[in-house]
């Protein structure tokens, strides 16, 4: 996401493969010498309770952050004219408005997750930043915590790596409120984008996952919830384009 | 009204869906396999397919490069031509037998030694030269994902694994010019409306020069062949390794190209 370069920005990458693989799963297991069906068992309800969504598709918590990272590799190249493409250049007045109530200022510590490239870009992982605690005055990430595999602990190292009085603000596809507007969005969604991902990009797949990995991330409310549960206050929404979209907000005090 | 756009939305094959309130969500079975027909399936409504279909073939027109395209042109639009030529291939006694076997042309199933050692002249000996002069290799096909009919999909990637054979066959190279031709040999054999559609557009980007050789000579020459050459999918390639080009040509009733054509004769 680009930012006005009077801020100061760190623009950062959210990859980190191998980090979101430490996180997962749980270590006695694994090195757990009990075979036998008591130990059959208890890997069979752990594989279980580390299973998470891909889309529409289930898949092991451990599997996801490899899977999602493909996805980016596979799209990274068409990935702006596929946006234009998309949603017809409308992204772009999203993104514009996230700027506009950020209304950064010179000095601004700014720190964009997800953003892909920027002016001084760092690889790290979402859920654990490389960054130390109290550092920045805003954080922002657009169309990227859909993707994290655990939403809570990217929420949670957002609060910590901001100062008090820092501002959280995220930009991410959300429930369309209007049922007609629905219906046509979600004919879109299912019909059409597959369709030009295939044609523009060759990769159907990429695009299918985009498409279901939005219906599966939370309503604006529950969004807002969870943002609470980070610790965050003062937190609100502003539904953009019938709901295709939101802007969510909180302040760490 | 409803239904006939519920037809239109839907794949093929209508699966429990998770619980989504919309209708017009397809469910995808991927994670579980269940509901795909074979590993690279992927289910599309009579919409995708139909979007898919004027997609594909508008960017093969901008982009020649874009083989893929040309492959999903050939999946989305095949549907009818496809159930005719395989109930040609069950008529035939070798077709049936191919239909059968299923066998596939890759580089883990060709044994290249053993074709090196053939004699000069042989079909297969000839095929590996044509693969070496052109520089290609059997393993350039796309798997087949939008037909959804497990049998089809196997005539369709016979098919296109085949295409090679033809280029041995009629002597036309992998340049543009040769790729028509074959094109044309093609579509009056399969009447699959991607080979049409190659046949007729393929020529845009052609020198006035070529064009002019190829509407007067080659494609003359190409038709008649096709039209006289009994199915070329009922043939079991594989079984006729040994057998002199020149001798299988015979038998399918091909003759010599009215000009060679730059390249690989």
């Amino acid at each position: 996401m680009a930012a006005p370069r009077t801020c100061g920005l760190w623009s950062y990458c959210g990859r980190g493969l191998s980090r979101a693989k430490r996180s997962c799963g749980l270590p006695g297991l694994r090195s757990s010498s009990l075979w036998g069906p008591l130990g059959a068992r208890l890997l069979s309800q752990e594989k279980r309770a580390t299973e998470t969504h891909f889309g529409f598709e289930t898949v092991s918590e451990e599997e996801k952050g490899g899977k999602v990272y493909q996805v980016f590799e596979s799209v990274a190249k068409k990935y702006d004219v596929m946006n234009d493409m998309m949603s017809l250049g409308i992204h772009r007045v999203w993104k514009d408005l996230l700027l506009r109530k950020m209304h950064p200022l010179p000095g601004t510590q700014l720190l964009d997750v997800a953003g892909g490239t920027g002016l001084a870009w760092v690889l790290g992982d979402a859920e654990e930043l490389p960054f130390d605690d109290d550092k920045f005055d805003v954080y922002t990430i657009a169309f990227g915590i859909r993707n994290v595999t655990h939403i809570d602990r990217a929420l949670q190292e957002a609060h910590r790596v901001l100062k008090p009085g820092g501002r959280f603000l995220c930009l991410e596809f959300s429930q369309v409120n209007n049922p007609l507007i629905s219906r046509l969005y979600d004919l879109y969604s299912f019909q059409v984008i597959p369709v030009l991902g295939e044609v523009v990009a060759g990769d159907w797949k990429s695009y299918q996952y985009l498409v279901e990995s939005i219906r599966k991330f939370p309503s604006q409310e529950a969004f807002k919830e969870m943002i609470e549960d980070a610790g965050f206050q003062k937190v609100t929404y502003e539904s953009l384009t019938s709901g295709i979209v939101a802007i969510h907000s909180g302040f760490k005090l | 009204m409803a239904t006939l756009l519920r037809r239109a939305l839907f794949p093929l094959r209508r699966l429990p869906s998770s619980p989504r309130p919309a209708a017009d969500v397809p469910f995808r079975a991927r994670s579980h396999g269940a509901g795909l027909l074979y590993p690279d399936h992927i289910p599309t409504s009579p919409l995708q397919k139909a979007l898919l279909a004027a997609g594909s073939a508008g960017m093969a027109l901008y982009n020649p490069y874009r083989h893929d395209m040309i492959a999903v042109l050939g999946e989305t639009t095949g549907c009818h031509t496809l159930k005719v030529l395989r109930d040609q291939m069950k008529r035939d006694p070798e077709g049936a037998q191919i239909l059968q076997e299923r066998p596939r042309i890759s580089l883990s199933t060709l044994d290249l030694g053993k074709l090196q050692s053939l004699p000069k002249g042989s079909f297969g000996r000839e095929y590996l030269r044509f693969l070496d002069v052109n520089r290609v290799s059997p393993d350039t096909r796309a798997p087949t994902r939008f037909v959804d009919d497990e049998e089809l999909a196997y005539v369709i990637q016979r098919y296109r694994e085949v295409h090679d054979m033809l280029h041995t066959l009629l002597g036309m190279p992998t340049n543009i010019l040769g790729e028509i031709v074959v094109k044309w040999f093609e579509a009056v054999q399969t009447r699959l409306p991607m080979c049409i559609l190659g046949a007729l557009f393929g020529p845009v980007r052609l020198s006035a020069q070529s064009l002019q050789v190829l509407v007067s000579e080659l494609i003359p020459w190409a038709v008649e062949n096709g039209r006289r050459a009994p199915c070329v999918l009922n043939l079991y390639y594989e079984r006729r390794w040994e057998q002199p080009l020149r001798a299988l040509r015979e038998e399918l009733g091909i003759t010599a190209p009215p000009l060679r054509v730059q390249g690989l004769a």
